[in-house]
């Protein structure tokens, strides 16, 4: 993970606060990490430190009040195409199919619509969908919802895929096994995102997924620590070195 | 199979009826043979209006919600034109579309559709704004991640977020639609009658003739084109517009999909050939139309500068008009205002007190018998498969239409013409008020949900503990839509109910609002009085809903709003 000259993702000093009758609310404050290819980074913190807002700025959805994100040495362009999204809400589309949700992005970037169509049925099949082309997703299980969520960023082929809590409506088991085919997917060398930023509140969510931890700190939140971490995969919770990693960023959020 | 067999009951028997009927009285059977082209033209002037309606809402809601600076100005102007009585404008406008057209049919036919837009077009504006600021916020974060442009972001999130609302207040405004369409057919002034054919203007000219038999004939062909409306093209898209809810909660339910509505019409013929045909020719429209529309998002991406500038020219001519339109109103009332009043104003007082209290008694009427009546047809199955049909079939028939059955019903049991007449007012107002409250009310005690009945049972609530602990409060909200919707309707049959013209020389009139506006239009042009009352119902109309029912349903909302 050493750094490259000019670096995949890098955020910088970013703050942002929201005034509300005249009163500033501090909601990052100068943040700054970066991200190389194949990371796979998790943003852990605890709830109303802004790590949301953090991911909505990288994203485009939001503007920092201060500092500046540059992806692959540029300024970050807003709604910019080769980064992609995945909700906590799953954020589909009610009134389209699985396939029209996937292909959402593809049409925004006009593709003719055979290759949408060759392409959606590509990442609907790598998600294990295969079958629900055309269910609406008032049809679908949660799991089977976020699994929409994922095919749909995955299919505009995006460097940097970005996820916001994207287990948290999910019951304990089907975020389990959601987790594990993310990683799977994560480890097939052709799939597109060159990296994934994620954000969570589960403290074991990111020591069981993340190369690498970044800790913010309660609001307004602030980069408390940066943790590489060297377990091997697949990693076993029950392990005694998984817990100590669960209990030293434990001890630095609290 | 049941239903199937049912059916082809029901239309054996309506044969036979309509066959006896036409040996029994040939010459309305003769008459009533041009109905069906009545009917169609009738149509075809309220599908014209629509369109214009659905159009102008689409444009207004999304103008509106999109940009804050238009709504400063478009909101507040919407709701005045949707409280507004239009049928106190009516007859002015028919004037006026008259006179320009000097009298050429072209002109009334304008006039009527132009009147039935303004009885559709209001609500339906609304509900695309509602639609479009209820969007979910996730879903706008999606749409910009995505970077969906302009034209795919209305395909794909605004147009599909505003469907239901859509569907359902087009739903209501066909319904406003007919009551204004048999009111506007015809009509008469300088001595002239103006009528276009249609079923509105047969029905009123069976009543100059005294024919009660072509009367029921055209008010009951109107019912079926309603009901048939109602069956093919309403319901199918009421639940076609289900898939359009949004929803966040549900998971694993079925989606509704239209083809269980058309298995109830499998009895129709297919015509499969037909229907293949049709598919080869409209595929390659439908691939080209896609085509189109991507060459289109691409281009307006690419001219962002453009298609700003495009909106801000329409937003400018829109204000433009509208100072003009404003301006000149002003202008001409602040000159009417600053003159002595006519003698006539000061009956004004007298008529307002009089037609708020015709729709008072009306209101109190239709409040005394739905009540019980949306609560036995929403509990009791057995009640809802008798009466559902019957209240369907009297409450498709615009209360206008019935007018001349109700005025002869009325002056024949009345001891004198004038009782009469004032009774024939009430029971216009009657028929245009009470549906509204009906349907709102079986909504209400429908919504209620099961767990809260079975904890009042369970506790032992029955009889009068019952309704005031559980059915009462629960109604309350469903009880306030439905007196808003109704008194709008009610304010609006005022121009027709206290004026009613047949064949002969002297029109049926009580004292009040309506009839002042129709005799200052009609009888004895007067265009200050015709102003002066004009303005009066806007005021007396708007201050009831500022002072009264919103403040009542904003409390409601707060204190009785079930929630799931």
């Amino acid at each position: 993970m050493s750094p490259v000259a000019a670096p995949f993702l890098e955020v910088k000093h970013v703050s942002k606060s929201y005034f509300e009758a005249g009163k500033e609310f501090k909601v990052l404050e100068t943040v700054g990490f970066e991200l190389a290819e194949r990371d796979f980074v998790c943003i852990v913190g605890p709830s109303g430190c802004g790590k949301s807002t953090l991911l909505r700025i990288i994203v485009g959805l939001d503007t920092p009040t201060a500092g500046s994100v540059r992806f692959e040495g540029k300024p970050l362009v807003p709604e910019n195409p080769q980064v992609a999204m995945v909700f906590q809400s799953f954020a589909l589309f009610p009134w389209l199919t699985v396939e029209q949700n996937v292909e959402l992005g593809l049409e925004a970037r006009h593709d003719p619509p055979e290759r949408r169509h060759a392409q959606a049925r590509k990442f609907i099949d790598a998600v294990g969908l295969a079958g629900f082309e055309n269910a609406f997703p008032r049809e679908l299980s949660g799991g089977m919802k976020q699994r929409v969520g994922i095919a749909r960023a995955l299919a505009v082929e995006p460097l940097l895929l970005c996820m916001d809590e994207p287990f948290s409506s999910l019951d304990a088991l089907t975020a389990q096994s959601l987790r594990d085919e993310i990683l799977q997917l994560w480890s097939t060398p052709d799939l597109p995102p060159k990296a994934v930023l994620m954000v969570t509140h589960s403290i074991e969510e990111a020591v069981y997924m993340a190369d690498r931890v970044i800790v913010l700190s309660n609001r307004p939140g602030r980069v408390v620590a940066e943790l590489e971490i060297d377990l091997p995969r697949p990693r076993n919770r029950k392990e005694p070195e998984f817990f100590g990693w669960v209990d030293e960023i434990y001890s630095l959020i609290v | 199979m049941v239903a199937r067999k049912r059916l082809r009951w029901v239309g054996l028997v309506l044969i036979a009826l309509g066959v006896s009927f036409a040996i029994a009285f040939p010459d309305s059977a003769r008459q009533a043979a041009t109905l069906p082209l009545l009917a169609s033209f009738s149509l075809g002037r309220m599908a014209a209006a629509y369109l214009l309606a659905l159009v102008f809402a689409i444009a207004y809601g999304t103008t509106m919600a999109l940009s804050k600076r238009a709504a400063v100005v478009m909101l507040p102007l919407l709701d005045v034109l949707q409280s507004v009585p239009i049928l106190g404008f009516f007859p002015a406008a028919l004037v006026f579309f008259v006179a320009t057209f000097q009298g050429h049919p072209t002109g009334l036919e304008i006039a009527v559709i132009f009147l039935i837009f303004t009885s559709m077009a209001w609500n339906m504006a609304f509900g695309v704004y509602e639609s479009i600021t209820t969007i979910p916020k996730d879903l706008e974060d999606a749409a910009r991640v995505f970077a969906l442009g302009d034209w795919l972001r209305f395909r794909r999130l605004v147009f599909p977020a505003m469907v239901p609302k859509l569907v359902y207040n087009s739903m209501l405004s066909w319904s406003n639609g007919w009551f204004f369409l048999v009111a506007s057919e015809i009509f008469t002034a300088f001595g002239a009658t103006y009528a276009r054919p249609g079923l509105g203007a047969f029905i009123a000219d069976r009543g100059d003739a005294g024919d009660v038999a072509g009367i029921l004939i055209g008010v009951g062909v109107l019912a079926a084109v309603v009901l048939t409306l109602d069956a093919l093209i309403w319901r199918p898209l009421s639940i076609w517009s289900e898939r359009f809810r949004i929803d966040t909660t549900g998971t694993g339910q079925p989606v509704p999909r239209v083809s269980g509505v058309y298995e109830r019409l499998a009895w129709l013929p297919r015509f499969t050939r037909l229907r293949q045909w049709l598919g080869s020719r409209v595929r390659p429209l439908m691939e080209r139309y896609s085509r189109l529309a991507t060459r289109f998002d691409r281009a307006t991406s690419a001219h962002r500068q453009v298609m700003r500038a495009i909106r801000w020219i329409d937003l400018g001519m829109f204000l433009a008009i509208f100072v003009v339109v404003v301006g000149s109103g002003l202008a001409g009332l602040s000159t009417l205002l600053l003159k002595p009043l006519p003698a006539a104003a000061y009956t004004i007082p007298e008529a307002t007190l009089r037609s708020f209290s015709r729709l008072a008694l009306a209101y109190a009427v239709s409040l005394a018998w739905t009540i019980p009546a949306a609560v036995v047809i929403a509990r009791n199955p057995r009640a809802s498969r008798v009466l559902t049909p019957v209240i369907e079939v009297s409450a498709s028939i615009p209360a206008t239409a019935l007018l001349p059955l109700i005025l002869g019903f009325a002056i024949a049991i009345a001891p004198s013409q004038g009782t009469g007449t004032e009774l024939a007012a009430f029971l216009i107002a009657l028929f245009a008020m009470q549906w509204y409250l009906l349907f709102n009310l079986i909504a209400g005690v429908r919504a209620i949900p099961g767990d809260l009945d079975e904890a009042a049972r369970a506790f032992g609530l029955r009889g009068l503990a019952y309704w005031r602990r559980l059915l009462v409060p629960a109604m309350i909200p469903s009880l306030l839509t439905g007196s808003i919707t109704a008194w709008g309707a009610g304010w609006n049959a005022l121009v027709v109910s206290e004026y009613i013209r047949f064949g002969g020389v002297r029109p049926y009139t009580v004292t009040g609002l309506g009839s002042l506006i129709d005799i200052a239009t009609f009888d004895v042009p007067d265009s200050e009085v015709l102003l002066l009352s004009i303005l009066t119902m806007v005021l007396v109309v708007l201050a009831m809903n500022k002072l009264l029912w919103r403040p009542l349903f904003k409390r409601a909302i707060k204190r009785y709003r079930l929630e799931g």
